[in-house]
């Protein structure tokens, strides 16, 4: 079943053409990627369907109903969490307040009264269980990372847009990401839309690839497809 | 041996913490710590007019009238980001609706400050909607047109304010004493910083924190960053509007001083030199450099120059303000033992 | 009656878009709205009365070494003020606004409260469509000016010093990538705006006395004339000032005198509302 779609999304910034004509499908309960070269319009993309900015033309479907234009404040609340490619947590919060400001906005937290176990909770999962009282702005990258994720989390999404998650990781803190990814489909029943510049990452976790060029839907298919596609990769390598 | 073994235990889970694990505990404010310190600052303070005499009772009401302007502007200003220059403007609605009730239908003032209250919140919620899609500057430049336009207003329409002459007011007590006054005003500042609390400090307190550091994220967790900004623009004009009110009540004279470009530089000043964007810093700004007004009142003429410069020169040099100076000697006192031990080990 | 509050409104207009021209200027190149910009022209007015006043010099000096002084004082300010705050508009704003009140004070301190006026150019006054006379001092702050504004149209649009402007104004990083030293560019930007402030100080002063105040409400029109403008619109400060100078002073010549800086007010309001980009603005992507 699809739960997200995009149809015709175009943007322009001035002169500037960041997405022509892209259409896309996001099934549930699956990882799908999203490639590209650098301005390929992989994060516009993001931004348009979190509702960060406005397409210029185009409709986005969230598990059935539009949600085009509609404010990230507005998406998040229905099921759609995204991270950042850089890490925007809330500098002066510790830990758990900033997982506490998802928790407390999510219609589906239920307990709204006492967000701290809860919040616990969440940090427990991505690993920053100790460092709860720590203040945001004192976390390394990686920590910086996963606190990003553990508030993601947090707002009980049903669809998580990660941004470049992999980056600065060694390869056994790639693989651990990467197995975490997968728990959070199996286990957790969410589905991932996930840009990323790691290839192995990519081809070993998603089912879907999809490609982006210049403001263009290229290609999608499965790994093994999308790998040996000749249009990709003339995309990424050039003449 | 198996002391060395623990250490080393220790030792090497604080490495895995991440930079500078030892520093970044900070003193977690809860609601019975926050109460507490409240209830014994007020209760120290309410000794205050055993041994003061009235002219420092004076300077203590006018300091706590800052404390109230200043505090409640650092809402709007430091945790939304909203630079407003209509703060004081909103003080003057209060003391004049108040005013104006008393002295035009015989309203009693206590009935009048509430009204003046929710009048300003009022004024504040339309002008919290106004000012949704402009960014920065231009809300600044709005809410200076409206304190101007006020302030006009207030000094061209004599028959019903007096204009620049001052409306005269009845008092809040039967029979006029400054230590009633002084307990008023502490009364009313307790409600303010109790008010301000449970909204920086609440689930509203988050999101307004959130908003307050990143906005953007802010709203891909879920937060409504044009209510918030609403909500601060409402509460904050409505507390000015009290804080207004009960000053107006005090001095027994309302003037077009009250509402003036003056007064919203003073309280911008005390909340930038006791720390923007933290709860202490307006009030340690407000106290402190209202006591050090009237030091430099000795001075003669030349008090707002040097106040001005003072303000100037902290501002220029210490952008966190006072409480952004002592910060770092605050977090050291708040190091728990067993890091301690781990910094030792 | 009509006549001569249009007359008021044009002067008035030419000086108000002259202190515009210096609001947008610095607003164009640094993003930074000077709080103190009012309290600047009002130091010029100082000077050229302390120059031609007091010390007795020619007028057209005096009004120079009184713009050149404020030009070298708007470079210190950006200095040791405004270059640290880089970024940070607000913080800008807030120390400008502090800034403006410890010059009203010190004013107020060195030069007393009351009025002080250089002397006036010429004296008399012109024979208007045979229905009134019109004082020749403001027929010369009109022709003062509109030659000053005209001078500043011909820097930015035919000079490489104007080019370097509106380049910079339109795209700050492409114009550092093409070498512009922006740092200096600030520097010199700011002291233009402020010189520009002068310039309307010294031809309005022999006409509106300066108090240590006085530059409070011109320091306001100014920034509205530039949002009903638009920012960074040369243009559209003349025709915004011109618009205000008259609106002010036949809305005091017909409704009422003391409402007069109101009707300022109620027109920024109102554009923030329906046309935040201004009459001539650029509009925001």
């Amino acid at each position: 079943m699809i739960l997200l779609e995009g149809r015709g999304l175009c943007k322009r910034f001035g002169g500037v053409v960041a997405l022509d004509q892209v259409s896309f499908t996001v099934d549930e309960r699956t990882i799908v990627a999203l490639i590209g070269p650098n301005g390929a319009g992989k994060t516009t993309l993001f931004n348009l369907v979190a509702g960060a900015q406005k397409p210029d033309s185009g409709q986005i479907l969230f598990a059935g109903e539009e949600i085009t234009g509609m404010p990230a404040n507005v998406t998040c609340r229905l099921g759609l969490a995204r991270t950042f490619q850089v890490t925007r947590p809330f500098a002066t919060m510790t830990c758990l307040e900033n997982v506490g400001v998802a928790v407390v906005n999510s219609p589906r937290s239920g307990n709204s009264g006492n967000w701290l176990p809860a919040a616990h909770e969440y940090l427990k999962i991505v690993g920053l269980g100790d460092l709860a009282h720590s203040e945001a702005r004192h976390l390394n990258v990686v920590q910086k990372k996963r606190l990003e994720i553990a508030r993601a989390l947090a707002t009980r999404p049903k669809l998580l847009m990660l941004d470049e998650v992999l980056g600065g990781l060694n390869s056994h803190e790639i693989v651990q990401a990467v197995n975490f990814i997968r728990r959070l489909r199996d286990e957790h029943h969410l589905t991932v839309f996930w840009i990323e510049h790691v290839m192995g990452a990519v081809m070993q976790a998603a089912e879907k690839i999809i490609v982006l060029d210049q403001g263009r839907h290229l290609m999608e298919g499965p790994p093994e497809q999308v790998v040996k596609d000749p249009r990709v990769i003339h995309a990424y390598l050039g003449d | 041996m198996q002391e060395r073994v623990q250490k080393d235990h220790v030792a090497r889970r604080s490495s895995e913490l991440g930079a500078s694990s030892r520093e970044n505990l900070r003193f977690v404010v809860t609601d019975r710590r926050f109460y507490s310190i409240l209830f014994a600052a007020a209760g120290l303070l309410s000794l205050l007019p055993l041994g003061l005499g009235v002219y420092h009772l004076h300077v203590m009401i006018v300091s706590l009238f800052y404390v109230m302007m200043a505090s409640s502007w650092n809402l709007l200003a430091g945790y939304t980001g909203q630079v407003s220059f209509a703060h004081a403007a909103f003080a003057g609605i209060g003391a004049y609706t108040s005013g104006i009730l008393a002295v035009k239908f015989g309203v009693n003032p206590w009935l009048g400050v509430m009204l003046g209250t929710v009048l300003a919140g009022l004024f504040g919620l339309g002008m919290g909607v106004l000012c949704l899609r402009m960014g920065g500057i231009y809300l600044s430049l709005t809410t200076l047109g409206f304190s101007e336009i006020l302030r006009i207003i207030i000094t061209n329409e004599y028959e019903i304010t007096r204009g620049t002459m001052g409306l005269q007011v009845p008092g809040l007590v039967a029979e006029y004493s400054k230590v009633a006054y002084f307990y008023i005003m502490l009364g009313g500042t307790m409600v303010t910083l109790m008010v301000l609390y449970k909204l920086i400090y609440s689930n509203i307190g988050l999101n307004f924190r959130a908003v307050q550091n990143d906005e953007r994220a802010a709203a891909s967790l879920g937060v409504d960053v044009v209510r918030m900004r609403v909500l601060a623009f409402t509460v904050s004009s409505a507390l000015a509007g009290m804080a207004g009110a009960l000053f107006g009540h005090y001095l027994l004279l309302i003037t077009p001083e009250i509402p003036s470009l003056s007064q919203q530089f003073l309280i911008l000043s005390m909340t930038v030199i006791g720390g923007m964007g933290s709860f202490l810093g307006p009030i340690v700004g407000a106290f402190s450099l209202e006591i050090f007004a009237e030091y430099i009142r000795a001075y003669g003429e030349y008090h707002v120059l040097v106040f001005g410069l003072v303000a100037l020169v902290v501002a220029r040099l210490a952008p966190k303000g006072l409480m952004g100076i002592a910060e770092p000697y605050l977090q050291d006192r708040f190091k728990p033992a067993r890091t301690a031990a781990a910094a030792s080990g | 009656m009509f006549a001569m509050a249009a007359m008021n409104g044009l002067v008035i207009g030419a000086i108000y878009a002259l202190a515009a021209l210096g609001v947008s200027l610095v607003v164009g190149i640094m993003n930074v709205i000077n709080f103190a910009h009012g309290e600047l022209y009002i130091l010029a007015g100082y000077f050229s009365y302390l120059f031609a006043g007091v010390l007795g010099l020619n007028f057209v000096l005096a009004m120079i070494l009184a713009v050149a002084l404020v030009f070298l004082l708007g470079v210190l300010i950006e200095y040791l003020l405004i270059r640290p705050t880089y970024g940070n508009d607000m913080y800008s704003l807030i120390l400008t606004f502090i800034l403006s009140i410890v010059l009203q004070n010190a004013y107020l301190l060195i030069f007393g409260p009351y009025p002080n006026k250089p002397p006036n150019w010429v004296g008399g006054s012109t024979e208007f469509f045979g229905s009134f006379f019109y004082g020749n001092q403001r027929l010369a702050a009109l022709i003062a000016g509109s030659a000053v504004i005209a001078l500043v149209f011909l820097i930015v649009k035919k000079t490489w010093f104007g080019r370097i402007i509106r380049a910079t104004s339109q795209d700050r990083e492409m114009a550092e990538l093409n070498g512009v030293n922006t740092t200096r560019l600030n520097m010199l930007s700011f002291g233009l705006g402020c010189a520009l402030a002068a310039a309307a100080g010294v031809i309005l002063s022999p006409i509106f006395p300066v108090t240590p105040t006085a530059g409070v409400p011109v320091a306001l029109t100014a920034f509205v004339v530039v949002v009903l403008g638009g920012m960074g619109s040369l243009w559209g400060c003349v025709i915004g000032g011109l618009i205000l100078g008259l609106v002010e002073n036949l809305g005091a010549a017909f409704i009422s005198t003391g409402y007069k800086h109101v009707f300022n007010f109620v027109i920024l309001i109102l554009v923030l509302l329906t046309r935040p980009a201004g009459l001539f603005g650029r509009r925001e992507a």
